[in-house]
C-alpha cells in the first residue's frame, strides 16, 4: 500500500504530461482522409478538407531511431518545422495562385493505402533526407511513384555528410538515375516567377549567428533527377532550409529576402509539379 | 396438268381478256343467275320441314350451293365465254435470247458451270421449238451486249469479268425499239455488279410491253461457304490512330465454328482475332482493331481465313482504303486554374507525334503559363480573339473556366469554330465548369450534348466510379479492350473518379458513352454530339488522373483514353478543301465523280475559288481536270473522270483564289476489275423474279424450260395477232359437270336424303 501513493503520483504525471502534449500537438491523428485532426479542428469550416490540391509531407523512417523515428517525437525528422512551415507556407500559395490549396497540410507515407494513399498526392514534401531509409517496397513504390507523375521536393540537408546519407535511400528509389544540377534554363525556375538570382536561404539559426549554412553546407545547391523527357521528378533543395524560412516569415528578425525567395522556391516547384 | 385441265398455257390466262361470245346482253346472265339462286333456295326451304332432321342445317345450305354452282355453270356456258389474247405472228417476230456470260455463270454448281447448263437447257430443244415459231437473236451478256450466231461462240469467248443486267438489258432496250421483238429470254443468275436493274430499264420494256422471261441458274444457297458483305472502315485516319474496322459477313454450313478475321496491310497483319461463326445465313459484324501505322496510302484488306470444304474461297476477302495523314493537329486547351487533370492529359498526350496540345494555364491572377506554344507570339494576348489565330487549332478543350472569362466576341468566335469550321470542342469538369461556370445560362449552351442543371454546386469532390454504356462498349473513344464484354468489365475495374460534376441531361441526338455512379446516383460522366461541322463533348470530371496515378506503373490505360478522346476530337476537323468521291472502290466501272467542299480563310464558302484534280494512276496515268462549281451549293465543286485501268488512283485537288492557295486536299481511290463477281456468287432469284413481273415475263426454272416456247407466244409485243380462246370445250368444265351433281348425290347418300 505504501506503494500506492508513489504509482499514483507516477500515473498522474504521466497523464498530464501525455494532456499537456496533446494540447500542445493538438491532438495528432488520421481521420477517413489521412487528414490531420488538429489541423481540421484549427480550420474547421474551411474547405472540409477537399481541394485540388493538398500540400503533403512525407512521414518516414529515420535511420537510427528505432520505432521512435517513425512518430511524431522531436527526433522524428520528418516532422521538422511541422506544421506551422507547412501552413505558412499554404497561405503564400493561396494568395498568390489560382491553385485551390488545403490550409492544411496532408501528412502521407509508403505504407498507406485507401484515401490517405500517397498516389492521390501527386507532390510531396520532404525534410531532413538524410535520415531517411526506405524497404525495398518502399523505394519501389516510390520510384513507380515518381515515373507514373507523382513530384518530389526534398528540403532542409546539409553538408557532404548529409548528402551521402540522403543518395543512400535516394539510390534505393532510382539505381541509376544521375542527379543534375538545376540551372536557369530549368523551366522550374520560370513556370510562374523567374528565380533566376537565387541565394542560399538559411534556417532560423540566421537570427542568432548571422550563419546561412549549417553543417559543411556553405555552397547552396539546386539539384534534380529527371525523367526520360527531361521532367523533373525529384528537385533537391541541398544546403538551405526553405522550411524554416516559411516557418520564421512572420517573424520579423528573419530577413524578408530570405522568406521572399523561399516561398517563390516553393510555389514555383509546386507549379511545375502541376504542369509537368 | 395445267394445260391439260384447261387446254391453254397459263399466259392465256394471265395476259388475255375474258369475254362472253353469246349475243344476249350479259345483265340477262347475271339475272337469270341470281333467279336460279333465289329459286333453288326457295325450293330447299320450302321443303325442309319434310325433310329428315339431319340436314335442317348447314348440310341444306351444302346442297343448295352444289346445286347454285350447276345451274350458274350451266347459264355461263350458255353465253359462250371465251378468253380474248395477243399472239405473236409466227414467223414475223424477233425472240432475243440473252445469255449471261459474265464469271460468275463459270461456276461449277451441279456437276457443269452455269454457262453450260445454260447452253444445255437452251440446246435440249428450246432453240429449236422457238426457232419454228420465231426468228431468234443470241446474245452475249458480259457487260457489253453483243450478238452471237450460235451457242457454241458461248465457249470460245473468255469470261467477263463483270455482269450488268440492267446495262446489257438497257443496250437491248434501244436495239429493240427498231425491230419486232416479241419477247426476251435472258438466262443468268442473277449476279449484277452495278447494284441491280434501274427504273427506267424496266419501263422502257414495260411501256413497249416486251416481257422479259427469265431463267434462273445456280443454287440459291451455297452449302458451304463464308461471305464478306461489307467491311467499313473510317477512310481518313491519322497516323499512329488506333482504327476501328466493322466487319459484316454472313456464311453456310459452318455455324459454331472458329474462324480466324484478320486485317492486312499489304502482307503484313495488322490485326487479327479467332471469331465463332453465327447461324447460317445470318449476318455477323464483328469490329477489329488495329493502328494505322505511319502515313501515306494503305490498302487494307480485310479476310475470313478460308475454312475446309468452302466452295468459294475469293468472297472471303475484301479491300479497303484508307488515306493516313501526318499532317499534325493542334488542341488548344484553356484551364482556369492548376490542377491535376490538366498536367496529367498533357502528359498522356505528349506520346502523341500527330496531336499536340497548346495549353494556356492561369496560374495566378495576372499570369498565364503557356506550354506547347510553336512562338513566343502565340496566344501571347490570351484566348484568340480573331479568326485567323483560332481557326488554325483543330480543337478546343475548356477545363475549369469560367464562362464570363470569354468575352461575347470571343464566344461567338468559339461556336463558329465548331459550327464552321468544324472543330471538335471538349468541355471539361470542374469547380468553375458547365453549370457552375456559368455556361448553361450563355449563348454557348446550345454547343453543349447536354441540358446543364439551372444551378450551382454541381460540382463535388466526391469519388464516383465508371461505368460503360452498350454504345461506348463499342465504341473507338472509349475502347480500352478489343472484346465490348471484355471493355465493360475493364471500365469498371478502372480507379475511381477524384470528383465527378453534375452534367445534366443528355440532349436528343447526343451519345451518353460512359456514365458515374456515386452515391446510389447514376450520371453521365461522357457525352459527345455532332453540332454543325464540328463535334462537341462533355467529360463531367476533372479527376481522371488517378487512373494514371493509382494504377500500375505499365499500365496505359490513362494514356489510351485521353489519345483516343483528342484524336476523335480534331480527327474530322475539316481543312480548307475535303475532297471526296462516292465511293473509294471502282468495281469494274471506272467512272468516277470528285467532289470537293472549298473554303476561304475564314472558312467561308469559296465560290469563286478555282479548283484543280491532279490525278496520278497504274502505269503512269497522269491527269489533271479543272472542277467546276456546283450552282446549288456554294463552295462545292464536281468533276467527272473515268479510270482506265485497274490499280491505285491517287488525287489531290487543290484550290486558289487570285494566286493565293487556299488549301489542298488528298484522296485515294481503286479500280478492281473482276474482284465483285466473285461475291454474291448464289442465284439472285430475287432480282430475276422482279425482272420478269415487272414486264410481264416469268421467271422460270431450267427444269420447265420446255415450256416455254409455247408461253413465249403470248405477248403484245412485236407484230401481233388477237386470238379467240373459246373455253366451253376446256376439260375442267366438262369435269365440273360431272363432279358437281355426282359430289351432290353422294352427299344425299351419306346424309340419308336420297
Amino acid at each position: 500500500m505504501r506503494l500506492l501513493a508513489p504509482i499514483s503520483a507516477l500515473l498522474l504525471l504521466g497523464g498530464l504530461s501525455t494532456g499537456l502534449l496533446a494540447f500542445q500537438r493538438g491532438g495528432y491523428g488520421e481521420d477517413e482522409f489521412g487528414n490531420a485532426r488538429e489541423a481540421r479542428t484549427y480550420y474547421s469550416g474551411d474547405e472540409n478538407g477537399k481541394s485540388e490540391y493538398s500540400w503533403s509531407r512525407l512521414r518516414y523512417t529515420a535511420a537510427g531511431a528505432g520505432g521512435g523515428g517513425y512518430g511524431y517525437g522531436r527526433w522524428s525528422s520528418w516532422s521538422r518545422d511541422y506544421p506551422k512551415a507547412d501552413r505558412q507556407f499554404l497561405i503564400a500559395l493561396k494568395r498568390l495562385t489560382r491553385i485551390q490549396a488545403r490550409p492544411v497540410e496532408q501528412v502521407v507515407d509508403l505504407d498507406s493505402d485507401g484515401p490517405s494513399s500517397i498516389e492521390n498526392f501527386p507532390w510531396v514534401y520532404a525534410v531532413q533526407a538524410q535520415t531517411w531509409t526506405f524497404t525495398e517496397p518502399e523505394a519501389k513504390r516510390m520510384r513507380e511513384y515518381l515515373l507514373k507523375g507523382g513530384f518530389l521536393m526534398v528540403d532542409d540537408f546539409h553538408g557532404a555528410t548529409d548528402w551521402e546519407h540522403f543518395m543512400n535511400g535516394m539510390l534505393m528509389v532510382f539505381p541509376d538515375r544521375p542527379v543534375e544540377d538545376l540551372t536557369d534554363k530549368d523551366e522550374i525556375f520560370h513556370v510562374l516567377y523567374d528565380l533566376t538570382e537565387r541565394f542560399q536561404v538559411p534556417g532560423e539559426q540566421y537570427v542568432s549567428t548571422g550563419r546561412t549554412y549549417e553543417k559543411d553546407g556553405y555552397i547552396p545547391e539546386w539539384r534534380g533527377i529527371k525523367d526520360d523527357r527531361g521532367r523533373v521528378m525529384v528537385a533537391i533543395c541541398h544546403n538551405m532550409h526553405l522550411g524554416d524560412a516559411w516557418e520564421w516569415a512572420d517573424d520579423p528578425r528573419y530577413p524578408e529576402k530570405f522568406a521572399s525567395l523561399a516561398f517563390r522556391l516553393g510555389i514555383n516547384y509546386v507549379m511545375y509539379g502541376m504542369t509537368h | 396438268m395445267f394445260e391439260f385441265l384447261f387446254k391453254y398455257p397459263r399466259a392465256v390466262f394471265a395476259k388475255g381478256d375474258l369475254v362472253l361470245l353469246g349475243g344476249w346482253p350479259r345483265w340477262v346472265l347475271v339475272l337469270l343467275v341470281l333467279t336460279a339462286g333465289a329459286g333453288l333456295a326457295w325450293l330447299i326451304r320450302s321443303k325442309l320441314p319434310q325433310a329428315s332432321p339431319h340436314v335442317r342445317n348447314w348440310k341444306a345450305g351444302i346442297i343448295w350451293l352444289l346445286q347454285f354452282a350447276l345451274a350458274a355453270l350451266l347459264l355461263l356456258l350458255l353465253w359462250q365465254p371465251a378468253v380474248l389474247v395477243a399472239e405473236l405472228r409466227p414467223q414475223q417476230n424477233i425472240i432475243a435470247v440473252v445469255v449471261d456470260d459474265s464469271r460468275s455463270m463459270a461456276i461449277a454448281d451441279g456437276g457443269a458451270t452455269r454457262a453450260q447448263q445454260a447452253a444445255k437447257a437452251l440446246d435440249g430443244g428450246v432453240l429449236d421449238a422457238l426457232g419454228k415459231k420465231f426468228q431468234v437473236r443470241l446474245y452475249r451478256a458480259d457487260g457489253r451486249l453483243s450478238r452471237i450466231a450460235k451457242l457454241d461462240d458461248l465457249k470460245t469467248s473468255p469470261p467477263a469479268s463483270a455482269t450488268r443486267i440492267g446495262d446489257d438489258l438497257k443496250e437491248l432496250a434501244g436495239e429493240a425499239a427498231d425491230l419486232p421483238i416479241g419477247a426476251v429470254v435472258l438466262l443468268s443468275d442473277g449476279a449484277d455488279n452495278s447494284g441491280g436493274i434501274d427504273l427506267d430499264t424496266i419501263s422502257t420494256f414495260r411501256s413497249r410491253r416486251i416481257p422479259v422471261h427469265t431463267v434462273g441458274f445456280g443454287l440459291e444457297q451455297v452449302p458451304h461457304d463464308v461471305e464478306i458483305n461489307d467491311a467499313v472502315v473510317a477512310p481518313r485516319a491519322l497516323a499512329d490512330s488506333r482504327l476501328a474496322a466493322k466487319i459484316s459477313f454472313h456464311q453456310r454450313g459452318y455455324a459454331g465454328q472458329k474462324a480466324m478475321l484478320t486485317v492486312r496491310d499489304g502482307g503484313k497483319v495488322l490485326a487479327g482475332r479467332q471469331i465463332t461463326l453465327a447461324a447460317d445465313g445470318e449476318t455477323q459484324n464483328e469490329t477489329l482493331l488495329f493502328n494505322a501505322g505511319a502515313a501515306g496510302a494503305r490498302t487494307l484488306q480485310f479476310s475470313i481465313d478460308p475454312l475446309p470444304g468452302e466452295e468459294n474461297k475469293d468472297n472471303n476477302s475484301v479491300s479497303r482504303l484508307v488515306n493516313v495523314e501526318s499532317s499534325k493537329r493542334r488542341i488548344l486547351y484553356v484551364e482556369g486554374e492548376p490542377r491535376w487533370e490538366y498536367k496529367f492529359i498533357r502528359r498522356a498526350e505528349e506520346d502523341d507525334r500527330i496531336v499536340s496540345i497548346v495549353s494556356m494555364l492561369r496560374t495566378s491572377e495576372n499570369k498565364i503559363y503557356r506550354q506547347g506554344i510553336a512562338d513566343p507570339k502565340e496566344l501571347a494576348d490570351g484566348f484568340p480573339s480573331r479568326v485567323e489565330d483560332l481557326f488554325p487549332y483543330q480543337a478546343i478543350v475548356i477545363g475549369s473556366v469560367e464562362v464570363s472569362y470569354f468575352t461575347p466576341a470571343q464566344r461567338e468566335l468559339i461556336q463558329q469554330f465548331v459550327d464552321r469550321r468544324g472543330g471538335g470542342l471538349l468541355f471539361l469538369g470542374g469547380r468553375a465548369s458547365l453549370a457552375d461556370g456559368g455556361w448553361g445560362a450563355s449563348n454557348l449552351a446550345d454547343l453543349l450534348p447536354v441540358v446543364l442543371p439551372n444551378r450551382k454546386g454541381t460540382f463535388h469532390r466526391d469519388p464516383a466510379t465508371v461505368s460503360l454504356t452498350p454504345v461506348g462498349a463499342d465504341n473507338i473513344i472509349t475502347r480500352l479492350v478489343e472484346d465490348p464484354a471484355g471493355n465493360v468489365e475493364r471500365w469498371k475495374k478502372l480507379p475511381y473518379l477524384m470528383d465527378y460534376q453534375e452534367a445534366g441531361t443528355p440532349k436528343p441526338g447526343a451519345v451518353v458513352l460512359a456514365e458515374m455512379t456515386a452515391g446510389n446516383r447514376k450520371m453521365p460522366l461522357l457525352v459527345t454530339e455532332n453540332f454543325g461541322r464540328g463535334r462537341t463533348a462533355v467529360l463531367a470530371t476533372g479527376g481522371t488522373w488517378r487512373w494514371q496515378m493509382s494504377q500500375p506503373l505499365e499500365d496505359q490505360t490513362h494514356e489510351q483514353f485521353w489519345q483516343q478522346l483528342l484524336r476523335w476530337l480534331v480527327t474530322d476537323t475539316p481543312g480548307a478543301v475535303v475532297a471526296s468521291v462516292p465511293s473509294q472502290m471502282l468495281f469494274d466501272d471506272g467512272r468516277v465523280q470528285f467532289s470537293a467542299d472549298v473554303r476561304d480563310k475564314n472558312y467561308l464558302p469559296a465560290a469563286d475559288a478555282h479548283v484543280q484534280a491532279h490525278i496520278l494512276g497504274p502505269a503512269g496515268t497522269a491527269a489533271e481536270i479543272d472542277m467546276t462549281p456546283d450552282p446549288n451549293s456554294p463552295g462545292t465543286f464536281h468533276a467527272e473522270w473515268t479510270a482506265g485501268q485497274p490499280g491505285s488512283y491517287l488525287t489531290e485537288v487543290t484550290a486558289t483564289h487570285d494566286k493565293d492557295e487556299l488549301g489542298r486536299d488528298v484522296l485515294n481511290f481503286a479500280r478492281m476489275d473482276g474482284v465483285a463477281e466473285n461475291f454474291h456468287t448464289g442465284q439472285n432469284r430475287e432480282l430475276l423474279e422482279k425482272l420478269s413481273a415487272e414486264t410481264g415475263g416469268r421467271y422460270w426454272k431450267p427444269q420447265d424450260v420446255s415450256r416455254l416456247p409455247n408461253e413465249i407466244s403470248y405477248s403484245e409485243a412485236g407484230i401481233t395477232v388477237r386470238d379467240t380462246k373459246e373455253l366451253w370445250n376446256m376439260p375442267i368444265i366438262f369435269l365440273l359437270l360431272l363432279a358437281l351433281p355426282s359430289a351432290e348425290w353422294l352427299l344425299r347418300r351419306k346424309w340419308g336424303v336420297v
